[in-house]
């Protein structure tokens, strides 16, 4: 690697980290207005997490559906395709693994677990492949296309929750407990937390290599940054984003089923606090890269689980982190566009 | 007489809709999705109620509206036009800071995460009761609607003018169908675009200021609640064309109407809810097979394209 490619190299690996320290800065600035405790604020914002054993097993339940939905707009956008149907996937893999526990409450564990996780997934994979084969079969613009799926799924899922699978005894619209044989094992040590987290990490390492270090992963790179180049020297690139979109759907799905088998063990309406927008503003954080989502994803879980604990403490609202997310997302991808993100 | 008042309440509902709708047509037509519509016409109303309560004067209020609105589009068009953000992520990003920006200051300024509900609000000019009995249906579902309804319907002849009468409108389009061939005519292709965000941005305050100030008086967080994502639809079934786009909005509008009612005889709502999204999709899908349809027979070669 010559000099001039290690210095591009850390530069692209830096932007992100500006990013981050400016929102940082501004957060402070904001705290320091409003608080009149502004050290004790920013401690917990950011240290809190690791206070306790359930503290920290929070933190890793909101790492979860971040890395995972990461995970996926990483696959679909080194496709090419501009994937921000993560939320809808999301919604419809937790509403489909919780119909399927509820509708079969008598499986032994192995299958009380294997099944719904399956459904979660084949649920969020149709509902990526959708717009993934409008776009290859007749150019419909992904970015729309994803954006309207995600309203549906959002309102199919409120009407099943509010209808058939309602628990009338609950408050709020949320679905019955799933049976326990169909939850999800907690880590061990760490009270309220589950295994799907892990699962979660270890699928990071399982993206890099199949995208970085297998023929599948280059040719499907290559139909991500130039299609008709890959069609002409023989890379089947149309199926290549087919399965990209499927994958990326499936793993949002799959963090769904995570959500509802092993955090929630019911469906809620309006679970996600735009995990879906999340998921795909840590990936581009990350460069499309997957082992850098787990860095990014792991900073940004710690903010949003520090800051319910800043709001508990001192008069800081929670409300801060939504806006300093608002002004992370809108100034992260200033710079010129390049790379498989054009879409 | 059941038919002018359910006119009066789909105005009531589509007015909104209408104007996030051309006010998004406006960008599309410039090239851009503008999907932070949502969140311009949230800060609208949010600013609307925050001054129309602090300074009990209804048009300051209305103009402080619009001035918000029109500077998140500064904000937005900045970012994305100037300095080179992905438009659909920065816009997204801009829904959050609205979202997250209103409801921060419920908690910080007024103590009150659950909304701004002022005790008494000014209310702004409405169309006298009586004066339109001459016209039949149309006539009582226009009284005593606020003059936002009547800027917004006379908003569909004026951007249609602006859009296919003016030079500035050539200019608009011609940066979004083919942006190098706008700029080698010397077209500023940049400060096009950003006049179609800001002419949005000008729309959504509209939008923003009707939805507070007509009716309700009052800001809840979120309160928009995909209005804005509902009018971006609109403009995408209508393909960006005025009329067509227009008569979506009102279309929709409509499907609003008949869900609150249907809520009322405890019948799923969500079905009529989706149907704008599914209709756009569907919009689309069409536009795209139609146009794949008629390119087919050139492509010699089996594989189309």
């Amino acid at each position: 690697m010559t000099r001039a490619r290690v210095f591009a190299r850390l530069a692209s690996a830096l932007g992100p980290v500006w990013a981050f320290l400016a929102v940082l800065c501004a957060g402070f600035l904001l705290i320091l207005a409003i608080s009149s405790d502004p050290l004790l604020a920013y401690r917990d914002l950011l240290l809190s997490n690791f206070a306790s054993a359930s503290n920290f097993a929070l933190f890793l339940n909101r790492l979860m559906p971040l890395l995972l939905i990461g995970l996926g707009v990483i696959f679909s956008f080194r496709a090419g395709v501009f994937n921000i149907g993560g939320e809808g996937q999301l919604y419809l893999g937790a509403i489909a693994a919780a119909s399927v526990a509820l509708a079969l409450p008598n499986l032994p564990h192995a299958l009380a677990l294997a099944l719904p996780i399956a459904a979660s997934v084949l649920a969020g994979a149709v509902y990526g492949w959708i717009p993934g084969a409008l776009k290859v079969g007749l150019e419909v613009n992904e970015v729309v296309s994803t954006l309207m799926l995600n309203f549906v799924a959002l309102l199919l899922t409120e009407y099943l929750v509010t209808n058939p699978l309602r628990d009338p005894v609950a408050y709020g619209a949320v679905s019955y407990v799933v049976p326990h044989s169909s939850w999800l094992a907690e880590i061990p040590g760490l009270p309220g937390s589950t295994v799907g987290s892990i699962v979660a990490i270890a699928i990071a390492p399982i993206a890099w290599v199949s995208l970085f270090r297998t023929a599948w992963g280059a040719n499907l790179r290559a139909a991500g940054s130039n299609m008709r180049f890959a069609e002409t020297v023989g890379v089947h690139g149309k199926r290549l984003v087919l399965q990209a979109m499927a994958i990326s759907g499936g793993l949002a799905g799959l963090a769904g089923g995570f959500y509802v088998l092993g955090i929630g063990h019911r469906f809620e309406q309006n679970f996600s606090p735009s995990f879906g927008l999340v998921g795909l503003t840590v990936a581009l954080l990350a460069r499309l890269h997957p082992i850098g989502l787990v860095a990014t994803a792991a900073i940004y879980a710690l903010i949003l689980n520090g800051a319910a604990y800043m709001q508990i403490d001192t008069d800081v609202p929670r409300s801060l982190v939504a806006l300093l997310t608002g002004i992370l997302v809108l100034i992260m991808t200033m710079r010129p566009r390049r790379g498989p993100a054009e879409a | 007489m059941w038919a002018s008042q359910f006119l009066a309440s789909v105005f009531v509902q589509t007015t909104p809709i209408l104007l996030a709708a051309l006010g998004t047509m406006v960008t599309s037509r410039a090239n851009m999705l503008n999907v932070a519509i949502e969140g311009m016409a949230l800060v609208a109303a949010f600013a609307a109620i925050a001054v129309g309560q602090a300074e009990n004067s209804a048009i300051l209020g209305f103009v402080c509206a619009i001035a918000a609105s029109v500077a998140m589009a500064l904000m937005f068009g900045f970012v994305s036009i100037v300095l080179g953000a992905d438009f659909i992520v920065a816009g997204l990003g801009l829904n959050i800071l609205a979202a997250g920006g209103t409801l921060f200051l419920l908690e910080e300024v007024y103590q009150n995460p659950g909304g701004l509900r002022p005790d008494t609000f000014p209310d702004l000019w409405r169309v006298p009761a009586g004066s339109l009995h001459w016209l039949p249906v149309l006539g009582p579902a226009l009284e005593s609607q606020s003059f936002i309804v009547l800027v917004a319907l006379a908003a569909i002849p004026i951007s249609a003018f602006f859009l296919y009468r003016t030079p500035l409108g050539y200019a608009l389009r011609a940066v979004g169908e083919d942006e190098p061939a706008a700029v080698a005519a010397g077209i500023h292709a940049a400060r096009m675009k950003l006049l179609a965000v800001l002419i949005s941005g000008a729309f959504a305050g509209l939008a923003g200021a009707q939805l507070a100030m007509d009716r309700l008086h009052f800001f809840l967080p979120d309160m928009t609640s995909g209005r804005g994502f509902i009018g971006l639809t609109a403009a995408l079934f209508g393909a960006a064309r005025p009329w067509p786009t227009a008569g979506a909005a009102f279309i929709f509008g409509a499907f609003g109407v008949i869900g609150d009612r249907l809520q009322l005889f405890q019948a799923p709502s969500q079905f009529v809810l989706m149907a704008p999204y599914l209709a756009a999709l569907l919009a689309l899908v069409f536009a795209r097979w139609r146009a794949t349809a008629r390119a087919r027979p050139a492509a010699v070669v089996g594989e189309s394209r």
